[in-house]
């Protein structure tokens, strides 16, 4: 029924568009829902990275958390020690956690199913306890990572948070702009096809190792991003802000978005954002337990999370619209 | 495919939107208050983080439930000029991340008056460079590590510690070990971060001067890994050790008693004040520890003549949950809560964030406590305790000085100077464990 | 040399636990394709159950039987009311292995949260039921005593039953057939439903073995926050893939290569390298094989 094409330029709008929601958003909130929305923002791209490795290309990853700290750590080693803007700190936390990926994929490409998420999961414990053994990693408090404060020309009143908060959402746009095009692309293509028939892919052409390698390569320079990010918003990169915890809550966040659509990632993001925040206001209103109030986050997440596996399997967008055109 | 992008893009914007909506309903906080963050005309809002789950929290996680206990017989009694206190508790299983979130949100949005009794040097260091309390003006007080880096005033300027620092510590066992075993192989287990690297100063040749045969140096929650425990026996064991230091957190004491009793090695124990009451989180542990030494700044709580250790008691049974056990732990929590109203009743009749600070810069060394060394804060000192007296576990696992309760409390600080026989006579309690 | 030894000892021990949790892992892996994260939360839960047994009779042989009932039950419900339903609509084909992965993680983070709620900050214990003393030997306390010979006993005796089951009854060769081709496993006459549900069972049965054994050898004590069950978990999944995923003696083999070559490290080399080890030697074995020590070739696109 519609036939006219989505072009890049209705996309841009649509960019556009939610950049100035963030903009309005980030005027009115207040310093605590700032800190938020680039926590948002950080989920943004993780969850991104998850799910163009796992939803377009096929390969499972337990371990995004190991790839954010690589991203976090460069980042903040190259503040440390070459004194580089933010902005190249960034650049180089894609550029470095690609290449680890890279080194990484060309392992993983070789493996499938569980073999690939028992790695993955290993890598996602392993990785960041390394960080206790060399002092370049400052242990168990960590080393900063300081973005800096916002320039003086914005005023008194714009917040370090408000400053995190535009920085992140800038950069999330920017690594979604480039992922969409990307997955459209010639190699968005052959990993579709990959992943839906291995056999199918390899007659018509398509170097399956490659391609896989490939895409292992680019989702971890994305995560690299996130790491990068979230280092900012903490300040601080320290191996505990890596936990298995982390790599499941990413994974959940791509299944709650639906794993197979990019655009559904603003749901999963915020979802984890929100949830928790949720969940101990009911808690407190419900009883002063604390107990409660640590144990119900988790409740509702994972209770959600099964949910969503049984009735929107590919994620809460894929649903309605196969609603939809019913 | 082409309208698949299309509805995404929809559905995209659609959930953005009713994101920015839901956001923006939620109250801004009101641009100038006229009171300070956290207090209001009834109530005042103090927070804390600390591990209440997971390996390290055995122990430490009975804090917030004495301090509780306090405030709320403060409370019953007319709370602060008439503003009752509450404490809100964040959970950080000892993880630095956790606690930096923990404390972003006691900040933001739990919009505390001040952040009392954290615990962790790992945790609060990671908090100061990342939350930056410092340069906000947040008070971060009586915070329970014995770190010597944060008694750094510049460096802290809203910060102040309560336990002795671990140099001081480390001091002190040097001083008692090369009196009493001045032959022996002394072994050492410490934590493998700035909480084991202040003690390893404390120990070294300028400070308390012990040599040691065997280091073992432990990562945070290592301890709780299958087989990691009995390897430090093992290692002790092979290099001969008949002293043996642990300078650890609860659990790593107590998983190093446990492996050395199915080792059988049975050196002369020497265990830490941070982690040495284990007797009350598991029983199991009492027989092995029997004759082991410890130290403590506070009375021993079994004194059956120390007016604040039987008032504490009292308030804990009362106040605190059911069951909750009077150990060394809750002493201090209940001991640490003590000191805090005093603090705020000191501020003022409108506390803020200032006057808080300016009230214990001023009169914080004179606060009435349990303590039977003397707190040291003043303009230009944040640290809490400076020494300890040395005692022995009875048969109930329980550290008493001796058996008439009569105690050799030692001071030093964290520098070179040298460890002495303290002077100091505590405050006696105010009436009714009520500071006026 | 003696070091070594007790070194040896030490990772034997934990090594045998590990083994214990990849079996479950395997044989939930083995009947239904699915990797099983609630394991590390079945085996809490039913470790909390024997210690509530042992605090009632006393006995450590009433607790450990009753907990393995616990955890075949457990484990029996969530296939029965959770994992079918969640394949049956996937289809047969079942290629996504994603999907189930993250369903077993949020069942995981249930059963902690329940855990949790029933127990709060209170803890289970489960003391040695035999003496936890080491054996002297040339006047030396070695890292042996009755109670690890008990833990390898356990453990050898249900390897030796599980075998003897899978020989004698072809209940192995029927849940192998029951994953890989269920519609003509119907066909051949094999209750596939029944089947992939003892399957389960047993996992379950043998989770709750490794929880109260690693319990005992531990610190005698559980939390529903155990971090000591979390490493459970990722040991035990880490040694069913290097064991092959496929392979009860593979997860053997996988569990004791792991808890020897972490008690070496942990001895000479340092603590904060143990986790990182664990990859490098599941990566290691997997350059050198791909399909695990003992692992069907091509099984892995299976």
């Amino acid at each position: 029924m519609h036939n006219r094409q989505i072009t890049n330029r209705h996309r841009f709008i649509g960019f556009a568009l939610i950049a100035l929601v963030v903009y309005i958003l980030s005027n009115i909130v207040d310093e605590w829902r700032s800190y938020q929305g680039a926590t948002v923002a950080v989920y943004v791209v993780a969850i991104a990275s998850v799910i163009l490795l796992t939803g377009y290309s096929g390969q499972i990853s337990l371990g995004h958390g190991a790839l954010l700290a690589v991203g976090a750590y460069s980042a903040a080693l190259t503040q440390i020690y070459l004194h580089a803007p933010v902005w190249i700190c960034f650049v180089i936390a894609v550029l470095t956690t690609a290449l680890f990926g890279a080194i990484l994929g060309t392992a993983a490409a070789r493996l499938s199913g569980p073999y690939l998420a028992g790695t993955t999961l290993a890598l996602a414990v392993g990785l960041p306890s390394i960080a206790n053994q060399f002092s370049i990693f400052g242990g168990e408090q960590g080393i900063s990572f300081d973005a800096g404060w916002p320039p003086l020309s914005f005023g008194e009143n714009f917040t370090q948070y408000k400053w995190f908060f535009w920085i992140g959402s800038l950069a999330a746009l920017i690594a979604m702009w480039w992922v969409q095009n990307i997955l459209r692309s010639r190699y968005g293509r052959s990993w579709r096809a990959v992943k839906s028939n291995e056999v199918a892919a390899e007659l018509a052409g398509i170097n399956i190792g490659r391609s896989k390698v490939l895409a292992f390569t680019i989702s971890s320079g994305i995560a690299g991003l996130a790491g990068a990010l979230l280092a900012m918003t903490m300040n601080n990169v320290s191996p505990s802000a890596f936990p298995l915890a982390l790599s499941f809550s990413i994974a959940t966040g791509a299944i709650l978005s639906g794993v197979n659509t990019l655009g559904g990632v603003m749901i999963g993001s915020v979802a984890l954002v929100a949830i928790p925040e949720i969940a101990s206001s009911i808690a407190d209103r419900w009883s002063g337990s604390e107990n409660l109030a640590t144990l119900l986050p988790e409740f509702i997440v994972s209770a959600l999370l099964i949910l969503t596996v049984f009735l929107a399997p590919k994620g809460p967008i894929e649903k309605l619209r196969s609603r939809h055109s019913k | 495919m082409i309208r698949t992008t299309r509805r995404k893009f929809l559905v995209a914007s659609a959930v953005m939107a009713a994101t920015a909506l839901s956001l923006s309903v939620m109250p801004a906080q009101a641009l100038s208050p006229r009171s300070e963050v956290g207090v209001t005309s009834t109530a005042i809002k103090l927070g804390i983080t600390l591990p209440m789950t997971g390996s390290a929290s055995y122990g430490y996680n009975q804090l917030p439930g004495a301090m509780k206990a306090y405030f709320d017989y403060v409370n019953a009694n007319g709370g602060v000029n008439g503003r009752k206190i509450s404490l809100v508790v964040k959970n950080d299983a000892y993880l630095p991340k956790q606690a930096i979130q923990n404390t972003q949100d006691l900040i933001g949005k739990d919009k505390v008056l001040a952040v009392i009794g954290a615990l962790g040097t790992a945790n609060n260091k990671a908090v100061a460079s990342a939350v930056n309390l410092g340069r906000r003006g947040i008070p971060s007080l009586f915070i329970n590590t014995g770190f010597s880096g944060f008694n750094d005033r510049k460096a802290y300027p809203t910060s102040s510690t309560i336990l002795p620092s671990y140099i001081m510590e480390a001091k002190m066992i040097g001083k008692y070990v090369n009196e009493t075993y001045p032959t022996k192989k002394t072994c050492l287990l410490y934590q493998d971060d700035d909480f084991g690297d202040d003690a390893l100063v404390g120990f070294d040749k300028t400070h308390g001067n012990l040599d040691f045969a065997v280091k073992v140096a432990y990562p945070s929650l290592s301890q709780g890994v299958a087989g990691v425990p009995d390897s430090w026996i093992t290692k002790f064991k092979a290099g001969g050790c008949e002293v043996q230091v642990v300078f650890g957190v609860a659990s790593a004491t107590l998983y190093t008693i446990l492996a050395a009793a199915k080792a059988q090695y049975a050196p002369k124990w020497i265990l830490g004040s941070v982690g040495a009451d284990i007797g009350s989180i598991n029983p199991a542990t009492v027989p092995y520890i029997i004759g082991a030494t410890s130290m403590s700044f506070m009375p021993s709580v079994v004194d059956p003549k120390d007016e604040y250790v039987a008032k504490f008691k009292e308030i804990n049974t009362t106040y605190n949950s059911a069951g909750a056990k009077f150990n060394s732990w809750a002493l201090i929590g209940m001991n640490t809560a003590f000191v805090a109203v005093q603090a705020l009743k000191a501020a003022g009749k409108n506390p803020t964030r200032k006057s808080l600070l300016a009230a214990i810069d001023a009169n914080g060394s004179k606060f009435a406590n349990a303590g039977l060394v003397p707190l040291n804060y003043s303009k230009t000192s944040n640290v809490g305790f400076n020494g300890y007296w040395f005692g022995t576990f009875n048969k109930t696992g329980d550290l008493v000085p001796n058996d008439t309760f009569t105690y050799t409390p030692y001071t030093t600080d964290s520098g070179t100077g040298p460890v002495v026989k303290t002077t100091y006579t505590r405050p006696a309690m105010p009436a009714k464990g009520l500071p006026n | 040399m003696f070091q070594f030894i007790n070194t040896l000892l030490i990772g034997v021990t934990a090594g045998s636990i590990y083994s214990l949790m990849a079996i479950a892992i395997v044989l939930v892996w083995r009947s239904t394709r699915v990797v099983n994260f609630a394991a590390g939360g079945l085996a809490l839960a039913s470790s909390f159950v024997g210690a509530a047994i042992l605090e009632k009779s006393g006995s450590f042989w009433i607790a450990l039987p009753v907990a393995m009932l616990a955890g075949a039950v457990f484990s029996a419900f969530i296939e029965y009311f959770f994992l079918r339903p969640l394949l049956n609509r996937s289809g047969e084909k079942n290629q996504e292995i994603f999907l189930p992965i993250i369903a077993t993680l949020g069942l995981l983070g249930i059963i902690k949260a329940v855990l949790n709620f029933i127990y709060g900050d209170r803890i289970g214990v489960i003391p040695p039921p035999l003496s936890d003393k080491g054996f002297i030997v040339s006047g030396e306390s070695i890292a042996l005593s009755p109670l690890r010979i008990l833990i390898l006993g356990i453990v050898l005796l249900l390897m030796i039953v599980l075998t003897i089951v899978f020989q004698r009854t072809n209940l192995g060769l029927s849940l192998r057939a029951a994953s890989f081709a269920p519609e003509i496993s119907r066909l051949a006459g094999i209750r596939v439903d029944l089947i992939r549900t003892a399957g389960w069972a047993i996992s379950g049965a043998a989770g709750a073995t490794a929880g109260i054994l690693q319990t005992t050898n531990g610190s005698g004590s559980i939390a529903p926050e155990s971090f000591e069950f979390s490493l459970l978990l990722v040991f035990g999944f880490v040694a069913a893939v290097i064991g092959g995923i496929e392979s009860l003696v593979g997860a053997v083999l996988g569990g004791l290569t792991l808890g020897i070559i972490l008690a070496i490290i942990l001895m000479y080399v340092g603590g904060s390298l143990v986790f990182f080890a664990a990859f490098l030697i599941l990566i290691l074995v997997l350059l050198v094989r791909p399909q695990g020590i003992i692992g069907v070739k091509g099984g892995r696109r299976a």
